[in-house]
């Protein structure tokens, strides 16, 4: 009974006073509002990247490393109190690419977590075209496995990803590769191996990813082509692409399965560590803002809690007079700031989605952007009206703890 | 002491602001159950600060409070409330009402605050509080829309509400004109007479404190 009394108090009090409430109302809607866009904004950006990056890059990666740097192998077995000094130390790599990569790729797939796997040869090569020539990578890849991996048909501008499949002399060729060698759609182009092999292929696809590494120096080729290229037999492969349900994930896989492999196997965070760190970068950023904005909110209430106890103050005496007790009090200034922060809180989490509409259609057209990136949390929205609520929370108890704190009788004396 | 409601033992308060100065001079006394009491005191003899006193709102005493044998010097805030809801209706000297409440809403927060009665009950009660004073056309207007004397009416039907054995008033009836003033006096005899409920009121009014049961006089802050 007191409780909805208090209540019918607490509404009496806001309603007497609209405009500083609705005041109230607005700093917390632009809080929340600001909160949902900027994680919307931050967030969509994140997923851009990633999924720019994740064009190229797999989630995990296996490949022959260069061996350890042994050079030093003699000073492991003497102390200092010997010179040792071995001339022209190097390390030397004995062995190249993945040999029997059948039992690693069966090993892999029974791995619980993966989703997708491509084998590739990766060759380093020159693309010559009568008198021009350009050095680059010649991508030998299984040319489904690839496309589901990294969507590299929709990168196609020109010819088809799909022939690749059954053209043992087609290849798709970087965009910038192909103006640099002036190669158009069946033109024909040579490539030379570093052991002086050359063949010819055909053009019947052009890619462009904007990313520069692909752009300018790569061009794809059948898988078996490359492996006649270099005479490799049918189970060599030099990279093993790995994509895993969820790449956050990345990390702590490659470090479960690298004991029972016995090549390097690498997360994408390893291989391109600024890609985590900026996303880590925009997280923050968006939170620290987006806190800052809830927490000036916050003031916003306090002080318009302030002035209305200030302001009601002779009303808390009565109160207090007719026997209500502190916690009464506390409960109907609470009351209000809380009604305040829902209000608020609502609107902002509506105006945040249109705020974030909105930006979502301006025109952005970078790379492979069109309009300016932006998702949709649920728990974006949800963790902003929690912590809208929370602020009003505290903002509004400081003045309602003062309230409670008023002596009747100094009030009422006059 | 059986019938005693409220006593005093030595009460003495000081005000330390602008100077330190004695407002409450060691008062002593009982009043009964039923008792219709009048305080009277040139102004500025302490009537208004004794009473404060005596509805436990100020704490900041020496001595000793009793109502219905209960010791309440020393008890908390949120217990003296929690008295006061219960036992204590109070009529300010300058008729306080909430403003943005109606008339009606006024008299039945203390009861809501109880919590003891249906909401319904509550109303019907209040509704006939004002009718007993006069105001039922004013029930459902704003407080501060009305007149000074129907705003003391209010004041008091609120303090009746929830029943209380001891009504404190501080001038209850100085905004009053004849009529309403005899209207409050007889209220108050009757409730004192027929219900037990004991009656305390400062007045200026000598004919007023004269058909009381029992006058205390202030001076300096001595009872005499
Ligand atoms: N808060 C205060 N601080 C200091 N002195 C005070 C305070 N309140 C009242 N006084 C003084 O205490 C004395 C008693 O005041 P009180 O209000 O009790 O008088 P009163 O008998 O009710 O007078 P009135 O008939 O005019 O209402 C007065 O001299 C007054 O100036
Ligand atoms: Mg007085």
């Amino acid at each position: 009974m007191s409780r909805s009394t208090n209540s019918k108090i607490a509404f009496a009090h806001l309603t007497s006073r609209v405009k500083q409430a609705m005041v109230a109302m607005l700093s917390v809607t632009f809080g929340i509002s600001m909160y949902v866009f900027m994680n919307g904004f931050m967030t969509g950006v994140n997923d851009t990247q990633t999924d720019l990056a994740f064009s190229t890059l797999a989630h995990i990666h296996i490949y022959n490393d260069l061996p350890e740097d042994r050079s030093d192998l003699a000073g492991r077995f003497y102390d200092d109190s010997h010179l040792v000094h071995i001339r022209h130390p190097k390390t030397i790599q004995y062995t190249e690419g993945i040999k029997n990569s059948a039992k690693i790729i069966s090993a892999v797939e029974k791995q619980p977590g993966v989703v997708g796997m491509a084998s590739q040869v990766n060759i380093n090569v020159f693309f010559k075209n009568g008198a021009a020539k350009k050095n680059g990578v010649l991508s030998g890849i299984e040319v489904t496995n690839e496309d589901e991996l990294f969507k590299t048909s929709q990168y196609i501008i020109a010819g088809s990803w799909g022939e690749l499949s059954y053209r043992n002399d087609g290849l798709v060729i970087g965009v910038g590769l192909a103006r640099k060698l002036s190669l158009g759609l069946n033109d024909n182009v040579v490539v030379v191996t570093d052991d002086g092999v050359s063949r010819n292929f055909k053009v019947i696809g052009i890619i462009e990813t904007t990313l520069a590494g692909v752009d300018n120096a790569k061009a794809y080729i059948r898988i078996s082509s490359a492996r006649q290229l270099i005479s490799k037999n049918q189970s060599y492969v030099t990279d093993l692409q790995v994509n895993i349900e969820d790449f956050e994930e990345a990390q702590k896989v490659a470090s479960t399965w690298a004991p029972s492999i016995d090549y390097k196997v690498e997360s994408w965070m390893e291989a391109n560590g600024q890609l985590e760190a900026a996303n880590e970068l925009r997280n923050i950023i968006a939170v620290t803002v987006s806190l800052t904005i809830l927490i000036v909110a916050g003031f916003g209430i306090y002080n318009i809690m302030n002035m209305t106890v200030n302001e009601k103050i002779k009303e808390i005496a009565i109160l207090k007079a007719m026997g209500f007790e502190s916690k009464d009090i506390v409960q109907i200034f609470l009351v209000q700031s809380v009604i305040i922060g829902i209000a608020g809180g609502c609107v902002g989490m509506v105006l945040g989605y249109l705020i974030s509409v909105a930006i979502n259609h301006v025109p952005f057209e970078v790379a492979t952007l069109d309009r300016l990136p932006m998702t949709y949390n649920i728990e974006d929205y949800l963790s902003a009206f929690v912590f809208g609520l929370a602020t009003t929370f505290i903002a509004g108890y400081l003045p309602a703890k003062k309230a409670s704190k008023v002596d009747p009788v100094e009030i009422i004396r006059g | 002491m059986e019938h005693t409601s409220l006593a005093v033992r030595n009460i003495s308060k000081y005000f330390h602001e602008p100077q330190r100065f004695q407002v409450l001079k060691n008062i002593s006394f009982d009043i009964k159950k039923g008792e219709f009491l009048s305080l009277v005191g040139k102004s500025g003899s302490g009537k208004s600060t004794l009473l404060y006193v005596l509805s436990t709102m100020d704490t900041d005493y020496s001595g000793e409070l009793y109502i219905h044998n209960e010791y309440l010097t020393g008890q908390t805030q949120n217990q003296l409330a929690a008295f006061r809801n219960l036992h204590i209706g109070f009529v300010f000297q300058f008729h306080y009402l909430l403003p943005e409440f109606s008339a009606l809403d006024n008299v039945m927060l203390p009861a809501l605050k109880l919590g003891k009665k249906s909401k319904e009950e509550i109303k019907e009660k209040a509704v006939e509080n004002l009718r007993l004073l006069g105001l039922e056309e004013q029930a459902s207007k704003l407080a501060n829309k009305l007149s000074g004397g129907q705003q003391q009416r209010v004041a008091i039907a609120r303090a009746l509400i929830n029943e209380p054995a001891i009504i404190m008033g501080d001038e209850p009836t100085g905004n009053l004109d004849s009529k309403n003033t005899q209207i409050v006096f007889d209220i108050f005899r009757q409730l004192a007479a027929e219900r037990g409920q004991t009656i305390i009121a400062v007045t200026h009014d000598e004919e007023f404190a004269k058909k009381s049961d029992r006058i205390l006089e202030l001076s300096d802050g001595k009872l005499l």
